[in-house]
């Protein structure tokens, strides 16, 4: 797929789009909200005629030292088989435990035991999909003592064993290394660029904690100018991807979800200029 | 003592659910924002969107109750049943039952039978539409072997009977409903919720027609369901009736090879 700048496929919008056609380069969806029957499914099946499609994974819990939960996985390959998308993702996370779903993306510690675990999940997902994936670096509100490895660290290791491809999320970066005290310049800087595959973008809320300013991947507002910055620098440094504005809570009217789609747009096609000439 | 990844898994499970874990807490990087503090957040983001997810579902019971009686009222039930998978309009079946013995609940008698309506409508929605029986299907049906057909309700479909008017109950909970009150004691409602094209939807049934329904839907043949009706309701007319359900769409084509027979 030739990079471009796409949108998160999200109930509110449904009709208009099938009805207004509006260009965008792709449409993502969650593969979570469309493994039934419902009329948001069979929408998204006349879509798929139109759109390339990404189908990005909320809840297979690639970090579960249990290993992943075989119906579900069932599931979501049977959605990709049939939709043929253009990338398929899920998260660096976890959130099954002991037959529990936690919905949330909860943090795993990064050691070489987590690696293996990931490993393992990974490569049982790739294998039932025939397909490579693709991991996205999760927004983080707490570390570990324990960890070993960076995050950038343990994902370059991960595409390393695993050959996974990454999906970088430029809000979860700025999320992450403000609530962990981390540079997101020196974050950004030490990954496998080959691998990415997709780049994310998002808004999120300042909440408090301790009375203190912590970041909440929100995905309620529009995205913010230090991800719009990081992002510029993720072009440089890596080249344009497929990228995604995702907005997921206080969603608001397509042509606003649209307007940013077209700033990422810009700035990917600005980058390409600018390699053009650099060339 | 770093925790195993399974011990650390275990820890935060219950953590966020609620249950204080002084090891989790050890094994969190504190700062001046403290390892409690960034754990709750991942606490508050469990319960909140768990929650959210049973509003999305039980939008009428929570049009009924508010949003603030209806998150304590979510909270105890995700206290004690939590999703077993990761789609979650698929969660929520046993709600209807803690909303029943719900305590707080206890002067809203129909809000259960509501919490069953809404349950219904969400398994409908997100069922296939499916083929529905038409009467030129019925056509190829030789006539004397009418009275012994067996007739399905489309997948997902629910026959909800309540001695409470859901129906009433639940348009007067629509967003831009008019103001009005609906009496309790006005009779009950025996609904059929189905999927239609494009939506969940109900066909509400006179006493005869729900007892002819839940009669097929027991396995029961059409001269069977018939016959229960009539006593249910001395007045059934089948040929009545079964028009009306068939022009509803109330039932599943017939098996193909019911059809290849016909």
């Amino acid at each position: 797929m030739r990079p471009a700048a796409g949108i998160g496929l999200r109930a509110p919008h449904l009709a208009e789009i099938g009805r207004d056609r509006p260009a965008t380069g792709f449409l993502e969806i969650h593969a979570e909200n469309h493994l039934g029957g419902s009329p948001a499914r069979q929408a998204v099946e006349r879509l798929r005629e139109i759109y390339d499609f990404s189908v990005h994974a909320v809840g297979l819990s690639l970090g579960s030292v249990d290993g992943l939960d075989e119906a579900h996985l069932g599931r979501v390959g049977e959605l990709v088989k049939r939709l043929k998308p253009v990338l398929v993702s899920d998260h660096l996370s976890w959130s099954v435990h002991g037959g529990h779903y936690l919905n949330d993306l909860l943090p795993l510690p990064y050691t070489e035991e987590a690696l293996e675990v990931v490993v393992r999940n990974l490569d049982r997902l790739q294998e039932a999909l025939g397909r490579r994936v693709s991991i996205e670096n999760p927004s983080c509100y707490l570390g570990f003592v324990q960890s070993t490895l960076t995050e950038p660290e343990f994902l370059a290791e991960l595409v390393r064993r695993s050959g996974c491809g990454l999906l970088l999320d430029l809000n979860n970066i700025v999320v992450t290394a403000h609530n962990l005290r981390l540079d997101p310049r020196d974050w950004l800087k030490a990954l496998p660029g080959e691998a990415i595959t997709e780049y994310h973008l998002a808004g999120h809320a300042v909440n408090d904690c301790d009375g203190e300013p912590i970041l909440i991947d929100d995905h309620g507002s529009r995205v913010g100018d230090e991800v719009w910055a990081l992002f510029g620098d993720a072009l440089r440094r890596y080249g344009p991807r497929p990228t995604l504005v995702e907005w997921d809570t206080d969603i608001p009217a397509l042509p606003v979800l649209l307007e940013e789609a077209a700033r990422a747009e810009r700035m990917i096609q600005q980058a390409r200029a600018d390699a053009a000439r650099a060339a | 003592m770093p925790l195993a990844l399974r011990d650390l898994q275990a820890a935060f499970a219950a953590h966020v659910v609620g249950g204080d874990r002084a090891d989790l807490v050890a094994a969190v990087v504190g700062d001046s924002m403290s390892a409690e503090a960034r754990l709750r957040v991942y606490r508050h983001h469990v319960a909140h969107s768990l929650g959210s997810a049973l509003a999305a579902t039980f939008a009428t019971v929570q049009a009924l109750v508010g949003d603030a009686f209806f998150r304590s009222m979510a909270q105890g039930f995700i206290g004690q049943t939590l999703p077993t998978q990761p789609v979650l309009d698929e969660y929520g079946a046993d709600f209807p039952a803690f909303v029943a013995g719900y305590e707080p609940a206890a002067s809203l008698p129909y809000l259960a039978d509501s919490a069953r309506f809404d349950w219904a409508l969400n398994v409908a929605f997100h069922s296939p539409v499916g083929r529905r029986l038409a009467a030129a299907d019925l056509a190829r049906i030789a006539a004397e072997r009418l009275p012994s057909l067996s007739l399905a309700v489309p997948e997902g479909a629910t026959l909800i009977g309540s001695r409470y008017p859901l129906d009433r109950i639940w348009n007067a909970s629509q967003s831009g409903a008019t103001a009005g009150t609906v009496d309790l004691d006005d009779g009950g409602a025996d609904l059929l919720v189905l999927r239609r094209s494009d939506d969940a939807a109900f066909i509400v049934l006179a006493e005869g027609e729900a007892a002819f329904v839940a009669a097929l839907i027991d396995g029961k043949s059409l001269e069977a369901a018939a016959e229960q009706a009539s006593h249910a309701d001395p007045s059934f007319d089948l040929s009545t009736v079964f028009a009306r359900l068939l022009s509803l769409e109330a039932f599943a084509a017939l098996q193909q090879r019911a059809e290849g027979e016909g």
